[in-house]
């Protein structure tokens, strides 16, 4: 599963209304239907009038409903493959949401009710208020159907312990707070307290489940942690808690960060060799000038520290910006590519990818995105001769 | 010793009115049914902190989408930036942006959006916070004092005449960062500026972090109060002294353990024993919007409590 500027997904790709409204008790619009017929002709789908005329029928019974989940996993296999990409997964059209997901198939955690990300954004946070456990592995089924429809590599996307636990409350480990320990004491116990606590979730929840996904023929599999540096001063659990993962699997491990200031990950990250990649999202600090000077590619100045860990991981290096909805020429991708190649010298650990997942851009603006990311991939590996 | 509670900060909204602004976003509904929404939620919580027993009342700022945003939204000179992380939390704020010179539409920014005689509490952002957040070339304290100035001012002068009695200034960056420098005359020039001749009981409120190193230097401000965060303070380090009451943040804004109102009542009164201080507030740690409504509705009903009991307590 490697080479030379291997190009792939990060994770989601936002789920097409055809797909999410009759799950949310919603109404189909002839456009969403249109929207189905013409994703299904642009991406070669197999057989896609089968899905408009389940779309034609509007009878969301349980089989229908899964039935719905599976063309949509289908056509984001498609849209990934026709893009041109290496290795694939569907953009999580089968799951709720990366956190609701994992704690909605574990023990040990509660809800807790909406709670603000930002401005109308809200999660359900849970609490772990029993010590936590895996319900039943919770990617198997979605894997297996994909693994079944296509034959391109899988890399399948899993929501991190870390990042788990930074998401929930806390009620059984730490118990509350005592207010009348001497702070220093309570910081103590509290420290204490998150560290079983994460450790638990990857021992005891992520783990089984890489496991029974391993067990199922999974060979990449990428641990997600958006919230890793949220709390600076736990780095050193954020990889404790990725090595108690993975530590003895057999499977390669790569993890996604996400727009952090990514000089805290070091020298905390020295520690977690079972990591073979790291895709990381850079283009959103760059500039959209050409060319491979370190004024152009500021946005790319901290590959220098992954280049030189130790274990040598390869390094996803975001080229495309998630955040907008402006198309890089493929020039700009080759660019940055070529500095990150030069940095590297060597473009076997150079992959190429999207700054995180796509989810947040309309399908059209993310095909032609990863459009550009292909052809400008192509247009480095002339310029390296690969 | 005068005791007196309220709440403060960014109030978690119901999941009705999280479902309906995410409806509006979504176009699946229109303005005014969300403006009903947040009109509901705002008697609500009028209603949750009257039945409590606070003293002051507030609006729960429902409508911001952060500590920042109305006041970027509704100046010349200011815009909304890039989405960054608030201190060790899951939760996110736009960066304000200092474009040019500043000036404020101070009709615009609801505060104190509640009427009917009760004492209102206009909550503000410290200007420290403010100049500190924003992105801007030049010096962060002239910042600072602009913003108080430009900004701050309007909106607190319009909001004692619609009947505020207490400004609260949130302040969640010096205590988690620690001062960046010697900051402190600047700060009380600042806080001079927002409040000079107004008729109203100005406290300044620390949290996410110890106060306790600068606790003399947070007496020195101008203001009626100080106020720190239990859960983050290291309060055997507070020294008594000093003619400023102090808002003790003792109910947890990040935590969705409901504290107990005795546990409260008895960590208070210890407290309050050793500092003596010329007069309390009691208020939880930060605000409650990092909590869900259910939640920080159970917190409002404990602090009611632990108030009522020590209230008894220092009489």
């Amino acid at each position: 599963m490697n080479g030379p500027l291997l190009m792939h997904e990060v994770g989601s790709l936002g789920k097409p209304a055809w797909r999410v409204k009759p799950l949310a008790g919603g109404e189909l619009t002839p456009d969403d239907v249109a929207d189905a017929r013409a994703w299904g002709e642009r991406l070669g789908v197999d057989d896609h009038e089968q899905l408009v005329e389940l779309l034609d029928r509007g009878e969301w019974g349980e089989a229908e409903r899964l039935e719905l989940k599976r063309w949509s996993s289908v056509y984001a296999l498609r849209f990934f493959e026709s893009a041109g990409l290496d290795v694939i997964y569907d953009g999580e059209q089968q799951r709720s949401e990366m956190y609701a997901w994992t704690v909605a198939h574990a023990t040990g955690l509660e809800p807790r009710g909406s709670v603000r990300s930002f401005d109308n954004k809200y999660y359900t946070k849970s609490a772990v208020v029993d010590r936590v456990g895996l319900r039943e592995p919770y990617h198997d089924d979605e894997f297996s159907f994909l693994r079944s429809v296509t034959n391109t590599p899988l890399k399948v996307p899993v929501t991190g312990a870390y990042t788990v636990g930074a998401w929930s409350f806390d009620e059984h480990y730490s118990k509350g707070v005592d207010l009348s320990l001497p702070l220093a004491a309570r910081r103590e116990k509290s420290a204490a307290a998150r560290r079983e606590m994460i450790v638990d979730i990857a021992r005891n929840v992520i783990r089984p489940n890489l496991e029974s996904l391993i067990a199922l023929g999974a060979e990449w599999i990428q641990l997600d942690e958006p919230a890793a540096s949220t709390v600076p001063d736990e780095l050193d659990l954020v990889v404790e808690s990725f090595n108690v993962t993975v530590e003895g699997l057999d499977a390669y491990f790569s993890t996604h960060l996400c727009f952090s200031d990514y000089e805290l990950f070091f020298p905390a990250i020295d520690g977690m060799s079972g990591c073979r990649q790291y895709a990381v999202g850079f283009a959103n600090y760059d500039t959209r000038e050409l060319g491979l000077s370190e004024d152009a590619r500021c946005g790319y100045a901290i590959i220098k520290k992954f280049r030189d860990l130790d274990y040598a991981p390869a390094l996803g290096v975001g080229v495309i910006d998630i955040h907008t909805d402006f198309v890089e020429p493929p020039e700009l991708v080759r660019d940055r590519i070529l500095y990150a190649a030069e940095v590297f010298g060597d473009p076997e650990r150079v992959h190429v990818t999207p700054d995180c997942g796509l989810r947040t851009r309309s399908w059209d603006v993310a095909y032609r995105k990863l459009e550009s990311m292909v052809a400008g991939t192509e247009m480095a590996k002339a310029s390296l001769g690969i | 010793m005068r005791l007196e509670a309220y709440q403060h900060g960014i109030y978690p909204r119901s999941e009705r009115l999280v479902r309906a602004t995410r409806d509006l976003d979504r176009g699946r509904t229109n303005e005014a049914s969300v403006q009903d929404e947040y009109r509901r939620d705002t008697d609500e919580l009028v209603a949750i902190q009257r039945a409590a027993g606070l003293d002051y009342l507030y609006d729960g700022q429902l409508s911001w989408q952060d500590h920042f945003r109305p006041f970027v939204e509704h100046s010349d000179g200011l815009a909304t930036g890039a989405l960054t992380r608030w201190f060790d939390t899951n939760s996110f704020f736009r960066a304000p942006v200092v474009t040019g010179a500043l000036s404020i539409d101070a009709p615009g920014v609801p505060v104190a959006g509640v009427g009917g005689g009760d004492r209102l509490v206009a909550c503000l952002p410290s200007p420290y916070a403010f100049s500190r957040a924003a992105q801007v070339d030049g010096d962060r304290d002239d910042l600072m004092l602009d913003l108080a100035r430009d900004v701050l001012r309007p909106v607190a002068a319009r909001a004692v005449a619609a009947g505020a009695a207490l400004l609260h200034f949130e302040d969640p960056w010096l205590a988690y960062f620690g001062p960046d420098g010697d900051v402190w005359s600047a700060l009380g020039k600042s806080i001079e500026e927002v409040r000079a001749g107004l008729d109203v009981t100005v406290v300044f409120h620390t949290y996410f972090g110890d106060a306790a190193p600068f606790f003399d230097e947070l007496r020195g401000l101008p203001v009626d109060a100080v106020g720190f965060d239990l859960f983050a303070t290291d309060t055997d380090a507070l020294r008594p002294g000093g003619d400023k009451a102090c808002l003790l943040g003792c109910f947890d804004g990040r935590s969705s353990v409901v504290e107990r109102p005795e546990e409260i009542v008895r960590i208070v009164s210890r407290l309050l024993d050793r500092l003596e201080p010329p007069g309390c507030f009691l208020s939880s740690s930060g605000d409650l919007q990092l909590v869900s409504e259910q939640l920080a509705r159970r917190k409002v009903e404990a602090l009611g409590e632990a108030a009522a009991a020590l209230k008894e307590v220092v009489a």
